[in-house]
């Protein structure tokens, strides 16, 4: 009852956050629509896919999922400044317990991550013509691709001490699990050992998985896809909740003004 | 557990940082509705004591329990009996004063209708019902740490552990704070454990846990502790402080000495001598009172070494 309670808590609290930080919600989607609208465009006029399909029909289901993945991520990362500002350790002194604080921070940071990926799958249609029966498996695939989104920011704000090593996480992390995921350009034109990388990048299977909703040609089956997502969710659930010191907060403290 | 069950064990409790000791070995037991001050200079091993006993810390030697309840065994059951006032108040800023009590009663483990029955309560405690809807981030200082003290009373803990609650806050903030406290006691019977370097807030407390260099150097009742260094405080001041002081001496009234910039702070045993007969005409005497103990006699002649 009290992790359950717990959760509630968190999840409620983090929604609470991001309503009233319009701007960071504005400044993640800003991003997909400018590679959507700007780079598409430009894209379209010199590169046309299998089947004479637009760049910007290609690259759809990527750019959800890039929504969903920097939603998602960014705001489990932002863990970090609960810990820098206090109210990290305020959740850690609850009786619910670590496993059950990381869940509510995993379930908030999905939701924003599939409320930021929503948007852009909402705007599909002004850039290509999206079968009703689609609808329902993307929204399955985008909910699957913001937990995993979700988990990994976790597994990455397990360790980070401090919310200057922000903008490096971006450029170290985010960056390279899009661009060597298939999402901008298909794996097959890649080089072997860029395309032996996105075999392990969750993310490829993500926005594999959102091809099959959105019917587009994909790379592996459906069921792969899923399969390998829980995978990746429950092993980065995991490796968070063993890697999380819950003394971390308190030591450097004690340390210094004991 | 029964309603005999002490609320604070502990026993040879400390912790080490890597090769740095933070506590040495605190032994202590408080009994159910006990006010205890833990007192000490920055680095004293308050802060660690704190966050052991209330299970945030593992200890590297010794044992504690809370309410009977082991605090490594038992740290879920030991935490729903705790509320915890840290250092840096513990409060969102992005949410309003309600929001912030909400959260926290979820955290604690309420649900349903005792979530707005509990976060209603402890507003109403706090005086803070007109600034609900406020957002914290718009609060001073002292409304926050207030907004803290419901946080951390919001459901009905049997023990708090505060550390330094009122810390940088201005005189009617800090009694507002207490007053809180007080009636947390009275009411509902809890044990109050509490840090502070404004030691006449201790003055009340049942004991008072003097800790130096991560070490207990005193223990007692506040009445105790001021009587072990003197009935009365002797300011003294000038060339001729010295002589004064030795004629304390030869009287046996001298309990205990600090040396001041400029003369002597000496604690005697009534009785013994009258120091104002004593300096009556030395002219090289330039400032003499005398006043009643203190907690911060005890503080300065246990924790700060002499200069040689």
């Amino acid at each position: 009852m009290s992790a359950l309670s717990a959760i509630h808590g968190i999840v409620v609290r983090d929604l609470t956050r991001a309503s009233r930080q319009t701007g960071r919600l504005l400044g993640g989607l800003a991003r997909p629509f400018m590679w959507l609208l700007l780079v598409g465009t430009g894209y379209n006029s010199i590169a046309r896919l299998e089947g004479g399909a637009p760049y910007q029909a290609f690259v759809l289901p990527g750019i959800i999922v890039m929504a969903a993945l920097f939603g998602g991520m960014l705001t489990a990362i932002a863990t970090v400044y609960d810990r820098e500002f206090g109210m990290l350790r305020l959740m850690l002194a609850s009786p619910a317990g670590v496993p059950a604080v990381l869940g509510g921070r995993a379930l908030a940071a999905a939701l924003v991550a599939m409320l930021q990926g929503g948007i852009v799958l909402a705007c599909a249609p002004f850039i290509t013509p999206l079968p009703a029966s689609a609808v329902g498996p993307a929204i399955g695939a985008l909910a699957l691709g913001s937990i995993t989104s979700a988990t990994l920011g976790l597994l990455v704000a397990a360790r980070l001490r401090s919310v200057e090593n922000f903008a490096g996480v971006i450029n170290v992390v985010l960056f390279p699990l899009l661009f060597v995921s298939g999402a901008l350009y298909p794996t097959a034109g890649m080089p072997a050992a860029l395309r032996a990388l996105a075999r392990v990048n969750p993310v490829t299977y993500a926005v594999d998985l959102m091809r099959h909703a959105l019917e587009q040609p994909v790379e592996f089956s459906a069921g792969r896809d899923v399969t390998v997502l829980l995978g990746a969710t429950a092993i980065a659930f995991t490796l968070t909740a063993l890697l999380f010191d819950p003394e971390q907060r308190f030591v450097g403290k004690a340390t210094t003004r004991a | 557990m029964t309603s005999s069950t002490p609320a604070i064990e502990a026993d040879g409790l400390g912790r080490d940082y890597d090769r740095v000791r933070a506590l040495g070995a605190l032994s202590l037991t408080v009994p159910r509705g006990g006010f205890v001050g833990l007192l000490g200079p920055n680095g004293a091993g308050k802060t660690t004591a704190m966050l052991l006993l209330a299970t945030l810390l593992a200890p590297t030697r010794g044992t504690a329990r809370i309410f009977g309840l082991d605090v490594r065994a038992r740290r879920s059951a030991v935490r729903r009996r705790l509320g915890l006032v840290f250092q840096e108040t513990s409060v969102d800023g992005l949410l309003s004063i309600e929001e912030n009590l909400r959260f926290a009663a979820r955290l604690s483990g309420l649900g349903g209708s005792a979530v707005r029955e509990a976060v209603a309560r402890a507003m109403s405690e706090a005086g803070l019902e007109p600034r609900a809807r406020q957002l914290v981030r718009q609060l001073s200082g002292g409304w926050r740490r207030l907004v803290d003290i419901a946080r951390a009373t919001l459901h009905r803990p049997e023990l708090l552990i505060l550390d330094e609650p009122t810390v940088g806050l201005d005189p009617e903030h800090r009694e507002r704070i207490w007053s809180i406290l007080g009636r947390q006691r009275r009411e509902y019977g809890t044990t109050v454990l509490f840090s502070t370097h404004y030691l006449v807030e201790a003055e009340p407390a049942d004991r008072v846990v003097l800790l130096a260099r991560g070490e207990v150097v005193a223990d007692g009742a506040p009445a105790e502790l001021r009587a072990a260094v003197g009935d009365e405080i002797a300011e003294v001041e000038g060339p001729g402080a010295g002589r004064l002081l030795d004629a304390l001496r030869q009287r046996g009234a001298v309990v205990s000495v600090r040396r001041t910039e400029r003369g002597f702070r000496v604690g005697i045993a009534a009785g013994r001598a009258n120091p104002m007969e004593l300096a009556a005409g030395a002219r090289d005497i330039e400032r003499l009172s005398i006043r009643p103990g203190t907690l911060e006699d005890v503080y300065f002649t246990q924790t700060v070494p002499e200069s040689p």
